[in-house]
């Protein structure tokens, strides 16, 4: 029988499974009396064991090893390029919405802009339109009365502040068409005064500046290609004879 | 000589492996109500060392990724009786890592039979608990280290031969070619220099 301490020579040997079955049952049958130094020992020479075996050489398993590993245990994690693909969509859906979000917020801007102006000009031209009312030197011109069907309002003209036409009763413009006024002198050849669209049948339109009232013989509306046009296209939508001052 | 392998890589493993964590028993207790994430984290913790060693005993990567499998699909399947208090993982882990490459080994060299079941008794849970709290220290790890290096060519070779290739003492003298007396004298002198080493650097 060998003497306790003899064992913790072997107790390296004895835990890697390299004893010879003799030296070994020797050992076994001593641990199995709880001695406490050896179990002391043995648990020494396992601690060196795996230090010792941490010392291999260090290699990198491959990657697929862990998803290998995981799912030999039923585990199945996505793996990186998974979730950096996911997270590269989800950035792609959120850069995709914002981007809409955005578009829809400059779109809605730009309407509201366009709205403002719209409504700006509306109020100037109402404005400028009041200013012909208001002058006592303006002349007013009735047209289209009594006629079977006639486009009707009115023509202001002033000799500082233009012309001002309101007409109601307009018919529709045709596709790539629009109206034109005109001025005509007293024998002379009409000239362009602008181009206006009509709203549900009636407008608005304002020629500014100085006019002679004095040699105006008539106003009149055409309807003309959209670029307009140097000279009326018959026939007469509008014509509105001005008799003078 | 095979010796001149195992500094290769040492500043990896030391510097960044420690053998017991101080969460152990917490990943122990996940591992045994069988939580997927804690699978991930031993693998995580224990992998690279397990697929290191076993690859420096089989030298052969398919083999090594079949071990390593085999290593964590035993752990899992035993971890019901490791003792999640006092118990140390690595240390286990490792153990049940080097006895799958080595059986695997003898089996390569028709020689499985016996040693398989001796192996296997050697890596139950309840052997890996109660070790001393410095026992696997990472300044023990590098004393053994130091310890390592100072032996001579035939004691780092028995070592290497004992740790990683599985030999007995009569195979390495086999091996070798060299009286069985003297190749007991060499291992004999090996371990307790590297033991001494250990104790003089516990009462320093």
């Amino acid at each position: 029988m060998s003497a306790c301490t003899d064992f913790h020579d072997d107790f390296e040997l004895y835990a890697l499974g390299l004893l010879e079955p003799a030296e070994k049952a020797e050992i076994d049958d001593h641990l199995r009396t709880g001695c406490a130094t050896c179990e002391a020992a043995l648990k020494d020479a396992l601690a060196v064991n795996a230090i010792m075996m941490s010392l291999a050489p260090d290699v990198v398993p491959p990657a697929r090893l862990k998803r290998r590993v995981l799912a030999s245990v039923g585990v199945h994690p996505m793996s990186w390029s998974w979730l950096a693909a996911m997270a590269a969509a989800c950035m792609l859906v959120v850069a995709l919405w914002l981007s809409v979000q955005e578009r829809s917020r400059a779109s809605e801007l730009a309407q509201a802009r366009r709205t403002l102006i719209e409504v700006g000009s509306q109020r100037d031209r109402l404005m400028q339109a009041l200013s012909f009312l208001d002058d006592p030197a303006t002349v007013p011109v009735s047209f289209g009365k009594g006629q079977p069907i006639p486009p009707h309002g009115n023509v202001f003209v002033h000799s500082k502040l233009g012309v001002l036409l309101i007409a109601a009763n307009l018919p529709p413009a045709q596709a790539g068409k629009i109206y034109e006024m005109w001025v005509i002198p007293k024998g002379g050849a009409p000239r362009p005064a602008g181009l206006f669209q009509s709203q549900g049948g009636t407008a608005l339109h304002i020629l500014s500046g100085p006019l002679d009232v004095g040699n105006l013989g008539a106003v009149a509306v055409t309807m003309e290609p959209e670029a307009g046009s140097s000279t009326p296209t018959m026939p007469l939508v509008i014509v509105a004879p001005v008799a003078g001052p | 000589m095979l010796w001149k392998l195992l500094p290769v890589g040492l500043s990896y493993v030391l510097l960044q492996v420690t053998l017991r964590f101080k969460d152990d028993g917490d990943l122990a207790k996940r591992l045994q109500d069988r939580d997927p994430r804690a699978m991930t984290d031993l693998y995580e913790r224990y992998g690279r060392l397990a697929y290191s060693l076993i690859y420096r005993v089989v030298r052969n990567t398919g083999a090594a990724e079949d071990l390593v499998q085999e290593t964590f699909l035993r752990v899992w399947n035993r971890v019901q009786s490791f003792d999640r208090a006092k118990g140390a993982l690595g240390p286990w882990v490792l153990t049940v890592a080097r006895n799958r490459a080595i059986d695997y080994l003898r089996s390569v060299d028709g020689k499985m039979s016996a040693g398989a079941l001796e192996l296997d008794r050697l890596e139950t849970p309840p052997l890996f608990s109660n070790f001393e709290d410095t026992a696997l220290s990472l300044d023990r790890a590098r004393v053994l280290k130091t310890a390592f290096e100072k032996l001579t060519p035939t004691q780092k070779q028995v070592i290497e031969l004992a740790y990683f290739e599985g030999l007995s003492q009569t195979e390495m003298a086999e091996r070798m070619k060299q009286p069985l007396g003297t190749v007991k004298t060499w291992v004999r002198s090996a371990l307790k220099a590297l033991r001494d080493d250990i104790a003089g650097e516990a009462t320093a």
